[in-house]
């Protein structure tokens, strides 16, 4: 009967998404807030001391400057997907898991333009959402990989910024890695 | 002219200021005072005069003013800099504000205003005015951070340098057109610039729907040129290295060309160590490659030493702070000079650590290395053992043990004083310890030549000998090993073989022995107890058939392939396990007698004059792989974490490869048998039967 309060994710252009709470909590960052402003969940009918019960039936909203809604829509699904998955302790097998391919759902849901993939990150990071960050840095990791300057620097519209001089002794600095 | 006057009029020229004050609550959110802040970004660039947005504008004008007009028209989703003060005047450089009335005054010679013109006016002048004007007390937000929207940031490149030339192209094709054209459209830009985030959207959402399809291809061929993003620059640092230390080092290379600030990331030594890190002691998952565990010891041998000479110098300088309380400049000097010496202490780059060992690794891999010969011995050589430095001992038939500077070639010291061939030694920074077939094993003082002291017991040849702190372990023809503990002066002889014993290991972590024997067994010993632990061999156990030469137990990280895994699928094998690490439980009978034998290494190696190398799990004594290839007896083997290197009677060397077993390299071109091998990082010795002794050398470049 203790209903869970709804959560609502209000986004920096102003849109609201209400969700579940195991589905924000993905995002540390609002886990981490969620638990200074609710008792956990398995406790929740025995302490309701700190919280005012006349807001118990008003949603809990939770601001998110830095991520607008077309990204947090985007956020939200991934969060959704993954929402009954307990995702390992992060710093623990760190190697084994950097050197892991990205997942297919994963490689998938991230196939967007640039500008989303970035801001996807740049949320991610704020949110604090390991896996998704990881899952992301990837996907550009990817985007460089086996790739020769001149295509990365087509890749990503960037202005090669070296003089004549500055690149060809960079080449030579870097060219042992060439044959292998 | 008066009327484009009068619009001035009706928008003041105060306008930028007030409007930058703004903050506009999200990047996407569009403003007019970006205008001005693209506008002033670029006049930084061209030093030109901008165009205010209440303005209408004749394209007359040069190209590059039309150019600011496009990027102010195509600018404005960025906002100017975070202002904590909403009264402040907005940052714009004064003299911009003076191109603007200039330019408003060149507007006013060169343009005839057409009635239509006017009219649209009346409905756009409204328009902008609203959205130009924005009391700053009305925003959401006034104080909140605000972002640049990626394209617009003054502080990316990317986009910048395409843009112009995009803008040139419009201009140029806007000046084909008639005048009237030229207006409206630049109406168009105008209002579209002008309006806040949520109406562009609105906008462009109708034009979408109006939209033929050979207009919506050009669309989308042009939207996904234009988003693109310079991860590396725009990111966060923390977040663009994170995405670097996903790549392989080939891809860290190219991205390191790509422009000043990839390079910055792309060598940044963080990345490098984690490249580094991935690479050291293991083959990398993801690439294959490994770097040499040896190079790693050595690194870091290397830079102990270094460190603690400089940890002398600081200290004594240090000290001589404290002791003598001297003038004042003459401490200042002291603190000066332990900088420098802290300082000095800073290790190259880790890329350049990298490099190095990539170099190593590939020249190893394509079998590329140049040779060194020592020529010296007057018989075979019998023995060989490399410092992985610059120091090579070898022992011969001639009796002598010989002393070479790997560097140089030269023969540094030959040692006498055994009466038959020198068949086995090992050495350390301080003793080298010789087993020779007088039966007879000598301690040396190699720096000075001098034979400390001589230990008999063995009733025939010494074949083996290894040492650990104070216990030295032989192993001889009578078919004892013995072992010696130096500073009690007690000698233990274990028994068990009925061979000679050729090869004797001690194994420090686990204080236990390996042993191998002309028996075609091996043997495992507790020097705690000097009990048998184990023996290894037999047709059971897919054990040697000819006399094992060589044994060498060692740990690995990484997983090994064996012969089971090809056999999996055989019914009654029972043993489909991938082994590793620890033993298979399938496998089942862990040997009891090991249980209570802590650190165990899990695997070792065998050479055997049955041609075939093995690789055996200690706990299960099972041989788990054969090497086949060599066609005569394999009279020595050494290994590394990547690598084992066997020398025969058939007069090869052959380079395989751990992990996998797989024979890399042959190298022949020998005139007699290959009686022992050495391995170091980037090294291989061999000594033949006719004395003569040979190096690889993989670390040329």
């Amino acid at each position: 009967m203790a209903k869970e309060r709804q959560i609502v994710i209000i986004t920096s252009d102003g849109d609201k998404f209400p969700v579940e709470r195991k589905v924000a909590e993905k995002s540390i960052l609002i886990k981490n807030m969620l638990k200074n402003l609710l008792p956990p969940e398995d406790e929740q009918e025995d302490d309701d001391s700190d919280v005012d019960v006349d807001e118990d039936d008003e949603p809990i909203e939770i601001p998110t400057q830095n991520v607008r809604s077309a990204v947090m829509k985007n956020i939200l699904e991934w969060c959704e997907h993954y929402k009954d998955y307990e995702f390992p302790d992060d710093e623990q097998d760190d190697d084994s898991k950097k050197s892991a391919p990205i997942d297919p759902w994963d490689s998938n849901f991230l196939n967007v333009d640039q500008e989303m993939l970035y801001e996807i990150i740049l949320a991610a990071n704020y949110l604090n959402i390991k896996p998704l960050l990881n899952a992301g840095c990837k996907v550009v990791a990817e985007m460089i990989r086996g790739k020769s300057p001149e295509e990365i620097r087509k890749t990503f519209n960037i202005v090669n910024d070296f003089t004549p001089e500055e690149e060809a002794a960079i080449r030579r600095e870097n060219e042992w890695a060439e044959d292998r | 002219m008066s009327d484009s006057v009068k619009q001035n009029d009706k928008i003041p020229p105060t306008l930028h200021r007030k409007t930058h004050v703004r903050s506009p609550d999200s990047q996407a959110e569009v403003s007019s005072n970006s205008i001005t802040l693209g506008s002033s970004s670029l006049t930084k660039e061209a030093g030109l005069s901008t165009f205010g947005t209440g303005n209408k504008f004749t394209f007359t004008s040069p190209t590059t003013k039309f150019a600011q007009m496009a990027m102010n028209l195509s600018a404005p989703c960025s906002t100017l800099p975070h202002n904590t003060n909403p009264t402040a005047p907005a940052i714009v450089p004064e003299h911009s504000m003076e191109n603007n009335d200039n330019t408003n005054a060149s507007h006013t010679t060169t343009h005839s205003h057409q009635p239509a013109s006017r009219t649209e006016s009346s409905v756009l002048t409204p328009f902008l005015n609203n959205h130009l004007i924005t009391n700053p007390t009305t925003t959401d937000s006034p104080v909140e951070e605000h972002h640049y929207c990626y394209r617009h940031d003054p502080h990316t490149q990317c986009n910048k340098a395409a843009d112009e030339i995009e803008m040139t192209r419009i201009q140029k094709r806007l000046e084909t057109l008639p005048h009237q054209d030229q207006e409206a459209i630049s109406h168009v830009w105008s209002v579209f610039s002008a309006a806040p985030g949520q109406q562009r959207t609105l906008i462009l959402q109708g034009l979408l729907t109006m939209c033929c399809f050979p207009q919506l291809s050009l669309i989308s061929q042009e939207v996904s040129k234009l988003i693109r993003i310079d991860f590396v620059e725009a990111l966060p640092n923390e977040l663009a290295l994170k995405v670097l230390c996903y790549l392989d080092c080939q891809s860290l290379c190219s991205a390191a060309q790509v422009s000043v600030k990839w390079k910055q990331m792309a060598d940044d030594d963080r990345v490098w160590r984690h490249m580094c890190e991935q690479h050291i002691d293991r083959k990398c998952p993801q690439c294959g490659w490994g770097l040499p565990l040896m190079a790693v010891k050595r690194l870091r041998e290397s830079s102990f030493v270094r460190k603690r000479k400089h940890d002398t110098a600081l200290d004594e300088l240090q000290n001589s702070l404290k002791h003598l309380p001297p003038p004042l400049d003459e401490c200042k000097a002291i603190t000066e000079k332990c900088r420098q010496v802290k300082r000095q202490r800073r290790t190259r780059p880790w890329k350049a650590v990298y490099s190095e060992r990539f170099k190593v690794e590939r020249n190893w891999r394509k079998g590329i290395y140049k040779i060194k010969k020592f020529e010296g011995h007057s018989d075979g050589v019998l023995c060989c053992q490399y410092d992985n430095n610059n120091l090579l001992m070898t022992g011969s038939y001639d009796k002598t043990i010989k002393i070479w500077n790997v560097e140089t070639g030269k023969l540094l010291r030959t040692l006498t004083g055994h009466t038959r061939g020198v068949r086995t030694l090992a050495f350390d920074e301080q003793k080298l310890i010789s087993g020779g077939l007088d039966g007879t094993i000598k301690v040396w003082n190699y720096r000075t030549g001098q034979c400390i002291s001589t230990y008999t017991g063995h009733s025939e040849g010494v074949i083996s000998v290894d040492f650990h702190d104070k216990v030295i372990v032989s192993g001889s023809a009578d078919s004892t090993v013995k072992v010696w503990h130096v500073d009690t002066r007690t000698c233990y002889t274990l028994r068990g073989h009925t061979d000679w014993v050729t090869s004797v290991k001690i194994h420090s972590k686990s204080k236990t022995l390996f042993t191998a024997s002309d028996d075609a067994t091996v043997r495992l010993w507790d020097l705690r107890t000097n009990k048998c632990l184990k023996v290894y061999g037999g047709v059971e156990n897919n054990g040697h058939i000819g006399q094992i030469q060589c044994v060498i137990p060692f740990t690995v990280k990484d997983k090994l392939t064996t012969d089971l895994q090809e056999h999996a699928n055989v019914p009654d094998s029972g043993e489909g396990n991938n082994q590793s690490e620890n033993s298979n439980e399938e496998n089942g009978k862990v040997d009891e007698a090991l249980s209570g034998i802590p650190n165990l290494p899990s695997h070792m190696l065998t050479a055997s004059l049955d041609n075939t190398i093995k690789l055996w799990d200690v706990r299960t004594g099972k041989c788990i792989r054969t090497q086949f290839g060599h066609i005569e007896g394999v009279w020595s083997i050494a290994a590394d974490t990547f690598r084992i290197v066997s020398g025969a009677h058939d007069r090869t060397i052959k380079v395989w490869d751990l992990q996998t077993g797989k024979c890399m390299h042959t190298f022949g071109g020998h005139v007699s048998p290959i009686s022992c091998v050495a391995l170091g990082d980037s090294r291989i010795v061999c000594g033949s039967e006719s004395g003569e002794v040979k190096m690889y050398c993989f670390d040329c470049s």
